[in-house]
């Protein structure tokens, strides 16, 4: 086990390597100069100069690099050019956030998705199921930014039960302001994962519904409950933990739109903000971020796959 | 040729005698017909500015009411889709022109090609489909051309993945190794051989990544990092209307029908056409799920 997880870690070196160096060399790419890119376009000649001497931009380019991913691995990214605050800390601010919509939205969508997936792959080609098939479609087919102005139009505007602009309530303080201002971006994001939970719950379920040992328990006779709340919903939810961990980990690496439609204080909303006044110490420190979590992620959802379901060999 | 004609005739003919189908054909028809020929067929200017008559509710004069700056709504949602369906066929067109060789290459040489190559997809695929856009668009500013080829270049992954898959799955068949023993070039076994064989997913994949596009598309004009503005964009409008929900509720409305109505016609007939073409209905669905939505993760 020690061995697969440290043979999945030594696998993102290279992807990890060629991705900072592509996050690195953004500066770079950007039209005109990597100092203009840093310190804007109405620097002063010192300024400019200090910037070149700090930044070692006359040193060659290797050591540049070098010096970034020194300071990149500790959480070093610089400052940020428009508020002068370190970028690091600007990022971890946004994280709780991030998360707790995050979790949120997973929460929303295994409550839509679970019981629409069961009761589909319970009676497959029925009228229901083409019903909640279609759902699913629906689900995943409209734009979440489309579906949280629909939200706002009708919770905020129309009836005014709840803010149409969500700010960061941490839940463990106030439960009841985090519901309020939660619901709306949770529910807009939570339906689009409910499509996705719900199709592959429902295929798993069908899967594992033709095995063998579902004739077996039924022809012992198991009622129909057991066989499927006792045998079937366990096998077929392994594959399933995989999505979930997936769709959080994509979640826990931004959740970009909607947190524009809600002007939600997350990560994503960071990184729209740097890219719009090209703070690109702050882009680059957000993307990196967002990358290492979101591969980290990755590999931890294949370990604990492998780890829960003893048929996978750590190869 | 002609047997090739038959055979698309004979999947054409399966994939429309699934009603679901039908409808999303005729709809995307629609639209591009009437997006493609609107200077023609109707008397609506998307950028005439009447601004007497600003954030106009629904009436006679302009069906869907008007912007804020008097703009004709109706008008700009059918020449936004003219920008959607164009920016979808420039970007698909870029990621197949530069995935499949690459699935190609590396399916069929193995090796040190495959593991070069496929590093540099996990690379692109380290990153949300989204960010990975909005960082091209931060390196390139803010245009119509950076705007297709973030989308473009973020489609890119898929058709590797998939092109390749499918190669390796071809790689050792003997009309492919018969064309190695004769003494084909690789160019010659990998274009002519192995790729006309190859088509059934990557045409799939063309469908799904038509809808991703245009919803990347719109997104980043949501996020006011795609499209600049006059150009009509469904994103770009749902961006300004979201500002103006309380003054006119229905802007926002109009450009959403019609984003979401071409999202499902394509889904609908990318799972169609996975289900007749390959006839292994749910791992196409996953593949193309997993694919298209986890890794676009454009939320």
């Amino acid at each position: 086990m020690t061995t697969y997880i440290l043979r999945r870690l030594a696998q993102l070196v290279p992807v990890l390597f060629l991705a900072s160096i592509g996050i690195w060399a953004m500066v770079y790419a950007v039209p005109g100069s990597p100092v203009g890119a840093i310190v804007g376009e109405n620097a002063t000649p010192e300024q400019i100069q200090d910037t070149i001497t700090r930044l070692g931009l006359d040193r060659p380019l290797y050591e540049q690099y070098w010096s970034w991913l020194r300071g990149a691995v500790v959480g070093d990214f610089g400052l940020s050019i428009q508020s002068r605050e370190p970028v690091w800390g600007l990022i971890m601010a946004r994280v709780p956030a991030t998360i707790q919509l995050g979790l949120a939205a997973i929460v929303v969508g295994l409550v839509i998705g679970v019981p629409v997936a069961v009761v589909s792959a319970l009676v497959p080609g029925s009228w229901i199921d083409r019903v909640l098939s279609a759902w699913s479609a629906l689900a995943l087919g409209v734009p979440t930014f489309w579906l949280g102005i629909l939200l706002i139009l009708l919770f905020a505007v129309e009836l005014r039960w709840l803010p149409s602009v969500s700010t960061y309530v941490s839940f463990l303080e106030d439960p009841l302001g985090a519901v309020r201002n939660l619901l709306l971006p949770a529910l807009t994001l939570g339906v689009y994962v409910s499509g996705i939970f719900a199709r592959f719950l429902r295929a798993s379920l069908l899967g594992e519904l033709k095995a063998d040992y579902v004739r077996t328990a039924r022809s012992k006779g198991l009622p129909e409950r057991d066989v499927v709340g006792r045998h079937v919903m366990r096998n077929a939810l392994l594959p399933f933990v995989t999505i979930v961990g997936l769709m959080l980990a994509a979640f826990v690496g931004g959740t970009v739109v909607t947190e524009a439609v809600f002007t939600y204080p997350g990560i994503g909303r960071l990184l729209i903000q740097a890219i719009g006044v090209r703070d690109y110490p702050l882009i680059q420190g957000c993307i990196l971020f967002v990358l290492v979590i979101y591969v980290l992620m990755n590999v931890m959802v294949d370990v604990l796959y492998a780890y829960i379901d003893p048929r996978i060999e750590y190869r | 040729m002609s047997g090739g004609l038959r055979r698309a005739r004979a999947t054409a003919g399966r994939v429309l005698a699934r009603p679901a189908a039908l409808v999303s054909v005729v709809f995307l028809a629609v639209t591009i017909f009437v997006s493609l020929t609107a200077e023609w067929l109707l008397p609506l200017d998307p950028l005439y500015q009447d601004l007497a008559a600003s954030l106009e509710p629904p009436g006679a004069t302009y069906w869907f009411g008007t912007d804020e700056l008097g703009r004709d709504i109706l008008a700009r949602v059918i020449y936004g889709a003219r920008t959607s369906l164009l920016t979808a066929a420039g970007a698909v067109l870029i990621a197949g022109l530069i995935g499949v060789p690459i699935g190609l290459v590396a399916g069929y040489f193995g090796g040190w090609r495959d593991a070069v190559l496929m590093r540099v997809v996990d690379v692109m695929l380290a990153l949300p489909g989204i960010l990975f856009a909005m960082a091209m668009i931060a390196v390139l500013g803010r245009s119509q051309m950076a705007a297709l080829v973030a989308v473009g270049v973020t489609g890119i992954p898929g058709f590797a993945r998939i092109t390749r898959a499918q190669v390796l799955s071809l790689r050792q068949r003997d009309f492919v190794l018969a064309v190695e023993a004769l003494g084909g070039s690789a160019s010659y076994n990998m274009f002519r051989t192995v790729l006309p064989n190859a088509w059934s997913p990557i045409l799939v994949q063309v469908v799904i990544l038509s809808s991703v596009a245009i919803l990347l598309e719109a997104a980043l004009a949501f996020l006011g990092v795609g499209i600049p503005p006059p150009t009509p964009s469904w994103g770009e409008m749902l961006r300004t209307g979201k500002s103006y929900l309380h003054e006119a509720p229905t802007y926002a409305v109009l450009p959403g029908i019609a984003l979401t109505l071409t999202i499902l016609s394509l889904d609908t007939l990318g799972r169609v056409l996975a289900s007749v073409l390959e006839d292994r209905r749910e791992i196409v669905e996953e593949d193309a799920a997993e694919a298209a939505e986890l890794r676009q993760g454009q939320r």
